[in-house]
């Protein structure tokens, strides 16, 4: 709770970010995401030689740069797509973490903890059980998943006098255990040889990467999280309370739907291409307030870039590691996501 | 009651000292393969359990069921009062093998790697259901089939194989699994077969560069029409563009059971046609 007040305190406080401080800011973290984004293609369970594929990079894929047509198809059909992938998913979750946070005004308010990812994952394993062989059912139905778990967290924390961001948590604690059961309870009907395919998926799995899915990632998070970066201002207002922000002049209610709604269809996107990739929309937007403050205007933009960074540097990890044999990237966020917040927990 | 029978102590394939009554009587099977097995060594009439996945012979589907393989249900089990518990592989079952054991009833484990492997565990479950002489005559005659496949291929060179378990995620067979062994007796050789583990998650790039021959699809079977198309990567691969992709009935390939010979024989067969021309 004294996170909540130390952020608030921070808003209050005017001044405290610049927009050239703002931008400084960005401008770094774009600038390392772009070279975490060359560096891990030189990387992989097949080794590519550095300078040509570097130069194959920088072409644009143009120019073979002495690079094999193995090499060539490694380098841009598998491993680029798949670092692009990450970066989107990174971005998505990170921005929608830091949207539900500053409008639940708590700092624990995170994608799977309010059940949307859970509804995307449901959504997902629908379409492959009954429309296993239409592609683009899974992104619909995982966003349609999502926009239902997250009416459904709406719903239930309705109360008489609004919702309020309690009841809101708790409201998502029942959606996500229902949807966790929903989730057990399809697996188990599904054969062995398919559980083993989506045991892996569950935990995160960006490999899958087809280039439409690809792009729709790429428009999503990049549009997403612009969207809730324009709502960062009365963002920044809800955070004070709901009550002082109406008397500011916001309209509380709009920006709930529209914040949920773009942050349901980040969600939605990402689970759908890569499954449940835990814990960035927690630890991201957390260590971005440590860092650069809690205003939504560079925490929002911040997020999104520190996260795309974090899952490339995850799923490199991922696939590397053991290679030629793969862990599911859940686990590695995981992994590196759940210490960081007990130390940032117990740092009060 | 039964601690007077007579009993009689047996080392299961995970190592564990496993004590049997010397007439087995009641037994349950938690993998297709030893419900196959137990079937094959003439004991199927005192086989009083088994999964949903124990489709074969036909008499097993009449079985009572006790879940899946991942799911079995430990109630059902006791239910059934059986004096031995067959099981394919310990890992996922560690707390359940402890709740039967406090309940008496002995819990035998069977791992194969190899189909030397698969010819051991036959022998040791008609040891343990006594049914030792019809065992060794089974174990005879595969390994008489086995062993006319291998001499059928034995000069011809070696096809790089690679073996498809899933789609995507992409998984395939590795060093530690029965499937390797049988593709090397088949007049292959697997381009996964010193990746660690049984069955991988195989990285999409390594299976690029792998360039197999061959490509089999373990599928039609209990798998219905999953696995049925090559991996993406694996597309542009020689055995994709040349046509070399095989489609095998998974259930004679993926139980480790008296007809894996029958899938040792059908992967013979792709990768060298011309060994078998009459």
């Amino acid at each position: 709770m004294t996170a909540i007040a130390a952020q608030t305190r921070s808003v209050v406080l005017p001044g405290r970010i610049t927009p050239r401080r703002a931008l400084l800011s960005c401008g770094v973290l774009l600038l390392v995401l772009l070279s975490a984004i060359a560096l891990t293609t030189l990387v992989g369970s097949e080794r590519l030689p550095a300078g040509q594929t570097l130069c194959a990079l920088f072409s644009g894929g143009k120019a073979s740069c002495g690079l094999s047509a193995n090499q060539w198809a490694i380098l841009f059909e598998i491993r680029l797509p798949r670092i692009l992938l990450s970066a989107a998913v990174g971005a998505s979750l990170a921005s929608a973490g830091a949207g539900y946070q500053a409008l639940l005004r708590n700092p624990l308010a995170e994608p799977y903890l309010l059940g949307i990812s859970n509804g995307a994952a449901v959504g997902t394993m629908l379409a492959l059980v009954f429309f296993g062989s239409v592609e683009w059912s899974r992104p619909v139905m995982a966003f349609a998943g999502a926009l239902l778990a997250s009416l459904a967290v709406y719903q239930l924390a309705r109360g008489r006098a609004g919702a309020s961001p309690e009841r809101m948590i708790l409201a998502g604690v029942i959606v996500t255990t229902f949807l966790s059961s929903a989730i057990v309870f399809i697996t188990t009907l599904m054969d062995a040889t398919r559980i083993r395919s989506f045991t892996f998926w569950l935990l995160g799995d960006l490999s899958g990467a087809t280039s439409r899915l690809l792009l729709v990632g790429l428009i999503v998070s990049i549009c997403g999280a612009a969207v809730l970066t324009l709502f960062a201002r009365p963002l920044n207002l809800l955070m004070l309370g709901e009550r002082d922000a109406f008397d500011l002049g916001v309209e509380v209610g709009r920006v709930r739907i529209i914040v949920f709604l773009t942050a349901g269809l980040l969600v939605g996107t990402s689970v759908a291409s890569s499954g449940s990739v835990g814990y960035v929309g927690l630890v991201v937007p957390h260590l971005i307030r440590l860092s650069l403050g809690a205003d939504n205007r560079i925490t929002i933009p911040a997020a999104a870039l520190a996260g795309a960074i974090f899952v490339v540097v995850a799923d490199t990890l991922a696939r590397t590691v053991i290679a030629p044999r793969e862990l599911p990237v859940g686990a590695i966020t995981a992994l590196i996501g759940a210490p960081l917040f007990i130390y940032l927990l117990r740092r009060g | 009651m039964r601690e007077q029978a007579a009993t009689r102590e047996l080392v299961d394939e995970a190592g564990k000292h496993v004590t049997v009554p010397t007439n087995v009587e009641r037994v349950v099977s938690l993998a297709p393969n030893l419900t196959e097995i137990v079937y094959a060594v003439g004991a199927g009439n005192r086989l009083v359990g088994n999964t949903e996945y124990c489709n074969y012979p036909v008499e097993a589907t009449r079985v009572a069921k006790v879940g899946d393989t991942l799911h079995p249900s430990a109630e059902r089990i006791l239910a059934l009062q059986p004096q031995v518990v067959l099981v394919s592989t310990a890992s996922q079952l560690e707390s359940f093998t402890k709740e039967l054991a406090d309940h008496h009833v002995a819990v035998f484990v069977t791992d194969p790697h190899d189909l030397a492997g698969v010819f051991h565990s036959i022998q040791t479950l008609g040891d343990l259901l006594g049914e030792a002489a019809r065992a060794r005559m089974l174990v005879g005659n595969l390994q008489s089939r086995a062993t006319a496949v291998e001499q059928a291929v034995s000069a011809a060179r070696p096809v790089r194989v690679f073996y498809q378990v899933s789609e995507r995620p992409l998984y395939t067979a590795g060093r530690d699994s029965f499937v390797t062994d049988l593709i090397r007796r088949a007049g292959g050789q697997s381009v996964t077969a010193e990746v660690p583990g049984a069955w991988p998650r195989y990285s999409d790039e390594s299976a690029l560069a792998s360039e197999p021959e061959a490509i089999i699809l373990p599928t039609g079977g209990s798998m219905g029409n999953g696995n049925i198309e090559v991996a993406e990567p694996l597309k542009r691969s020689p055995a994709a563009l040349s046509g070399h992709v095989y489609k095998i009935n998974d259930d004679h390939l993926n139980r480790p059971g008296p007809r894996l010979v029958e899938g040792l024989e059908a992967l013979a067969r792709a990768l060298h046609p011309e060994a078998f021309k009459q």
